[in-house]
């Protein structure tokens, strides 16, 4: 198919998602809405130190309790895991340490949640305390007591990349500015907390455990499914994963949660199926979501605003596993590159591991606080050499089709166009600076990767494949791993087979995320599904099409080559679509069927009739989609087609270390402005609008492709403004959503979100990713208008009100706002002070004096 | 997170209600809206051996006109119906203005004003599941004998975080404690301890059943400021209540009260009488204000800096007084 082409008939469409119907109406099943027979509740135990060695465990108390059937812990299943090949460094249940508040030690598998949550209760835990270490610049000191015995210095991984030459880039800039950024740890907040229901089928003679099913909350069912294998050490084949909808995942359920092993692990103990549903401060615990990151980033500009030079150097706090951190720590680098021309960029990029729970993938992976930092400082770039934000922006473009200096190959480019269109959209030019005190207006940029190049997995296997099945009345069923996560996954594939095969939405039925049914798909993360599970769609149901125009071009005394495929209608090309036709076929079905069972049957007899009638005709002009069906059916034997993707080798990148992570087959791009005001009093800062444009490719659904805009700029707003981890020795404060602030309704702005499409050479359709890319360049274009409405810059996120109002004292020199005040600065390593919040940057804690934490444990080992 | 097992008593009359509260008082926890209750139950804060829903007993329900001018609001009145009330709107604005800030559209259907009113007080060290409470070795509201807001103190300073109670204040609202052997009035500032564990004066078998407006409080112009991140959901981080007659453009009368920044609502003392006879303008607001601040004490209770929402009350007092003088 011609991705130029534009007439469609369903693509570029508004279209409900077809899922929706279920969600709406509460009919339809996420995980925890799942029982079977014999079910019962699986409880898990969590650590309450942060750095420990478990001496032992005992569970014969849980266990005697009446209703309890099993306890799970380590040694019922050693074997490590990780979502990465090289971070194999997690345990479904501890087996010798603990590395968290909240790391998994035991499970309960009883009757009823009560029961287990007492049974909880009676496991003893013997531990013996280590030093540990929250603060990541700390933790790179560490010599002894290790988090990971081989991880020197607590570094789970560090690049070093110099592309072109920065230091020749920045004696060649006219201005250079320098700063150190830092935003906080974030998590995804997902509605649907984490859920898994494992259960084996027992061989009823020998009573012997056979094939295991698990229904999760999972964005990655193939994953899921490869590592329990591992674990549990039984073949893929006798592993069946089924995704059940999904109550949002935004990358926190893009790996392999501990729960989803825990709950197999207990359903092979206790012999009945288990089902786990996380608590949300258990969400909180399992975590994986964007790391608290320290950018030091230097920029050299010329007095005409190109760009000579960029330097980062990023230190992640990833917390006490690997999780996705080698790929978070190099996205943040490889995106450096990709959005403007950098001729000179070097990173350096550390990925440290602390004892918090693992940070992992969150929407716009590895890019949002470097990018908040970037646009930041060129902001103030912009402002040193006197030209207008926007301005700068435009000067720096790339010219694609193009390779940056970092292997990145570009293609479809429609930044110019956001850019322009925003601040066409906004007044930028006729209202930046002009507004009343208080109030302003920013702008920034940001993009993001339509699936990654190289897959996790480093193998030759397609990322996606799609199969197509075509039953003789002309349905349409489309097999496909791909994951719908509330993204619109199964509306996007649905409406890319009926337009290749030119039926009607209704004939298709998307059946996803079922290891026993669907051909293998990586999964829904890095933005990838569009486009590669797209395009493995676009394939198989272009196989499918071609079988069916064989055989109805035999009918039709035609070419193959010359039907059109359309609106339920195959046609000579040329001939003016028949449509009027077919719908006098249909209304004899409709008015044959009328409502009664019997007349229906009548029709459908009738239709058979009339088909068979119109088949004796002999050769025709036209046919439905469906006699196409049938004729095909009876030339082929069977309908069936599969297509899959993989991407192109011109699109992997450069051969440097690390330089896997980061090319991409196409990016998306976003420009932002941002509308806010400044109470100067109180530092409140409200967000009235944002006019964002997206680089989508092409919008397949443009209603769904808006609503992932405004999701995404309302998300970087929470992570502007409210949304923060906020850590004391290890406890997460606010493990909650009460306390962990997402912006509610009030708080949401007017979004104006702006569909741009460059038509992707290599996109289905010309499409690319929608759904990550706009989320970063809102926190700096927030930012960016907190600076041109009071003047000062925010190197911190969130910006919360008191962080504002202390730079805005700062800056006037007024009565200092010390928000520090009560801290022994003495002695910040004995307070272990870390996260960054300012909640707590007060004495305490203590820990109880029965806590033996309390007696020898000066923590991070520097006193 | 489960909730612990409970008897349900679901008393129809008062009478009933307190025979219950008497039978089993200190084994007993009384369940008004449950917005609050029943999130702390499953987090094991409190594990009854009965819960008693006043939820049948509709004479607690709806507002009363009394003859003086004075208003009865029954304990069980939902915070929503307050808030919606043209009447309290019209003659204790204070009131319906701090109602209509408490959580969320929904839990305001839910909450009511006696359990405003009777809500426990909260910290972060506190209001946390018994997994991380026990992480952090508890706390001396709790299991504990150790507070980590103020380490070394064995006072608990959780603070108290309604926001009714500070618009009540102003109002000099009296309420109505009944037990099985009578009912007793108090003044509403009186009720409080200002102790963040044993945060108000009633005995294990008393309920608060009505709160009582002055006629003398009718017809005050009132304002009531709230600081909290988001704009809904959000307990108060500080609030600020003011409520002020005024004849031309001068102070009659005036109080200010202050919640979410001690383990009580308090009335600001002198500032009343610093207000009247005066008219007001922004250095007397300012003043007010400085009063109020000194009368906070902020802790790492609550989210944000203490010294941020100490500076708040600051702002938010002044503005309100401004608000009240002005508008």
């Amino acid at each position: 198919m011609n991705s130029a082409m534009t007439d469609f008939s369903i693509i570029g469409k508004p279209t409900a998602m077809v899922d929706a119907a279920g969600k709406t109406t509460g009919g339809g099943k996420y995980a925890d809405d799942l029982s079977v027979p014999g079910m019962l509740i699986g409880k898990i135990l969590h650590s309450p130190y942060p750095h420990a060695r478990i001496k032992g465990i005992d569970t014969s108390r849980a266990e005697k309790l009446d209703g309890v059937v099993a306890v799970a812990i380590g040694k019922d299943a050693p074997n490590p895991f990780g979502i990465l090949p090289v971070g194999h460094d997690e345990h479904a249940l501890a087996l010798d340490k603990v590395r968290y508040v909240g790391d998994n030690v035991a499970c309960v598998v009883a009757v009823s949640e009560a029961i287990a949550e007492k049974a909880l209760e009676l496991i003893d835990v013997e531990y013996e305390l280590l030093p540990a270490y929250f603060d990541p610049e700390e933790s790179m000191k560490a010599e002894s007591d290790l988090i990971h015995d081989h991880k020197p210095h607590n570094i789970e991984k560090d690049y070093h990349h110099v592309f072109g030459d920065p230091e020749k880039g920045f004696a060649e800039a006219d201005h250079i500015a320098e700063a150190r950024f830092i935003a906080n740890e974030v998590t995804h907040a997902a509605m649907e907390p984490h859920c898994t229901l494992a259960s084996f089928e027992l061989d009823p003679h020998t009573g012997k455990l056979g094939r295991l099913t698990v229904q999760s909350s999972t964005q990655v069912p193939y994953y899921l499914q490869h590592k329990l294998s591992l674990v549990l050490e039984m073949p893929m084949q006798q592993i069946r994963v089924i995704k059940p909808l999904v109550g949002g995942g935004f990358g926190g359920k893009s790996e392999v949660i501990p729960l989803e092993i825990i709950a197999a692990i207990a359903a092979r103990k206790a012999k009945a199926p288990v089902k786990i549903t996380y608590t949300r401060e258990e969400v909180f615990w399992a975590h994986r979501g964007r790391p608290r990151t320290i950018v030091d980033l230097k920029t050299g500009v010329k007095h005409d605003g190109r760009i000579t030079a960029v330097k980062a150097l990023v230190v992640q706090d990833g917390g006490a596993y690997c999780s996705y951190g080698v790929v978070t720590i190099l996205y943040s680098g490889a995106l450096l590159g990709a959005l403007y021309d950098i001729p000179n960029i070097q990173y350096d990029g550390y990925r440290v591991l602390t004892n918090k729970p693992a940070c992992g993938a969150m929407r716009g992976h590895g890019t949002v606080n470097v990018r908040f930092a970037f646009e930041s400082q060129l902001d103030e770039l912009a402002q040193k050499i006197g030209m207008d934000p926007a301005e700068i922006r435009l000067r720096n473009l790339l010219k694609p089709p193009c390779i940056t200096v970092n292997s990145l190959r570009v293609q479809s480019y429609g930044l110019p166009e956001c850019i322009e269109r925003t601040v066409e959209r906004s007044g930028w030019k006729r209202r930046k600076g002009k507004l009343p005190r208080g109030r302003g207006l920013g702008v920034a940029c940001s993009h993001y990767v339509s699936g990654a190049a190289n897959s996790i997995i480093r193998s030759d296997m397609p990322h996606s494949t799609v199969n197509i099945k075509i039953d003789r009345d002309g349905g349409v069923v489309v097999y496909t791993g791909a994951s719908e996560i509330g993204q619109g996954s199964d509306t996007m594939t649905a409406q890319i087979a009926a337009e290749a095969l030119g039926c009607s939405l209704e004939r298709v039925r998307v059946i996803a995320a079922d290891t026993d049914l669907t051909p293998i798909d990586i999964g829904s993360y890095s933005s990838r599904v569009t486009f590669m599970a797209g395009n493995a769609t676009l394939r198989a149901a272009e196989e499918v099409r071609k079988m069916i125009a064989a055989a109805a071009a035999k009918k039709m005394d035609c070419a193959a080559e010359d039907l059109v495929f359309r609106e339920d209608v195959v046609f000579k090309k040329g001939s003016a679509l028949p449509i009027a036709k077919r719908d006098q076929l249909e209304e004899v079905e409709i008015t044959q069927s009328g409502a009664s069972v019997s007349g229906r049957v009548e029709g459908q007899i009738l239709r058979g009739s009339l088909q068979q009638k119109r088949k004796e005709e002999g050769p025709k002009e036209w046919m439905t989609f469906e006699e196409a069906v049938v004729a095909a059916i009876d030339f082929h034997g069977a309908l069936t087609g599969t297509g899959s993707y993989a991407p192109p080798p011109e699109a992997r990148g450069g051969k440097h270390k690390g330089a896997g992570v980061g090319p991409s087959p196409a990016y998306s791009y976003s420009a932002q402005v941002a509308e806010v005001s400044v109470d100067e009093e109180t530092g409140e800062v409200t967000v009235h609008k944002v006019w964002a444009a997206h680089d989508c490719g092409r919008a397949l659904n443009p209603v769904a492709v808006e609503g992932q805009i405004i999701g995404s700029v309302w998300m970087g707003m929470g992570q502007a403004l409210t949304e923060e981890m906020v850590w004391k020795d290890g406890m997460l404060m606010n493990a909650g959503l009460l306390e962990y602030r997402s912006p509610s309704s009030v708080e949401s702005p007017e979004i104006e979100p702006i569909i741009v499409e460059s038509v992707d050479p290599e996109g289905p359709f010309g499409a690319k990713e929608c759904s990550e890319g706009s989320l970063a360049a809102t926190i700096p274009a927030i930012a960016n208008a907190i600076h041109d409405a009071v003047g000062v810059r925010l190197h911190e996120s969130p910006f919360t009100p008191e962080r504002v109002l202390a730079a805005l004292r700062a800056k006037k020199k007024q009565k200092a706002l010390n928000l520090a005040e009560g801290v022994d600065l003495t002695s910040p390593a004995r307070f272990r002070e870390h996260g960054g919040a300012l909640w707590f940057k007060g004495k305490g804690p203590e820990r109880h004096p029965l806590d033996p934490a309390r007696h020898e444990m000066p923590a991070g080992g520097a006193d | 997170m489960s909730l612990p097992e409970f008897k349900l008593l679901r008393p129809r009359t008062l009478g009933d209600a307190m025979g219950y509260l008497a039978q089993y008082a200190g084994n007993i926890r009384v369940l008004a809206g449950g917005t609050d209750l029943i999130p702390s139950m499953r987090q094991k804060l409190f594990e009854p051996e009965y819960v008693l829903d006043l939820r049948g007993v509709d004479q607690l329900r709806g507002e009363r006109r009394l003859n003086d001018g004075g208003v009865e609001i029954g304990a069980l009145t939902a915070l929503s119906t307050i808030e919606k009330s043209t009447y309290l709107r019209e003659h204790f604005p204070v009131l319906t203005e701090a109602a209509a800030t408490v959580a969320s559209p929904v839990i305001r259907n839910m909450g009511t004003i006696g359990g405003n009113i009777c809500l426990d007080t909260r910290c972060l060290w506190y209001n946390q599941s018994l997994a991380w409470r026990k992480a952090c070795g508890f706390c001396i509201k709790k299991d504990g004998n150790l507070c980590h807001v103020a380490p070394g103190g064995t006072k608990c300073w959780a603070a108290f975080s309604g926001d009714t109670p500070a618009a009540l204040l102003c109002l000099n609202a009296e309420i109505e404690i009944a037990s099985a052997i009578g009912t007793r009035r108090v003044a509403l500032r009186d009720f409080y301890t200002n102790d963040g564990q044993d945060y108000r004066k009633l005995k294990a078998n008393e309920l608060v059943t009505r709160v009582l407006l002055p006629a003398e409080s009718a017809g005050y112009r009132g304002v009531y400021r709230k600081l909290r991140v988001r704009g809904s959901i959000d307990y108060p981080l500080a609030g600020v209540a003011v409520a002020m007659k005024r004849s031309n453009m001068r102070v009659d009368d005036a109080r200010v009260a202050i919640t979410a920044v001690n383990p009580a609502p308090i009335l600001v003392e002198r500032a009343g009488q610093i207000l009247t006879g005066k008219v007001v303008n922004e250095a007397l607001a300012e003043s007010i204000g400085d009063i109020a601040a000194r009368t906070a004490k902020p802790l790492t209770t609550s989210g944000l800096t203490p010294e941020y929402r100490r500076e708040m009350v600051r702002v938010f007092t002044k503005r309100a007084v401004l608000a009240a003088a002005h508008n």
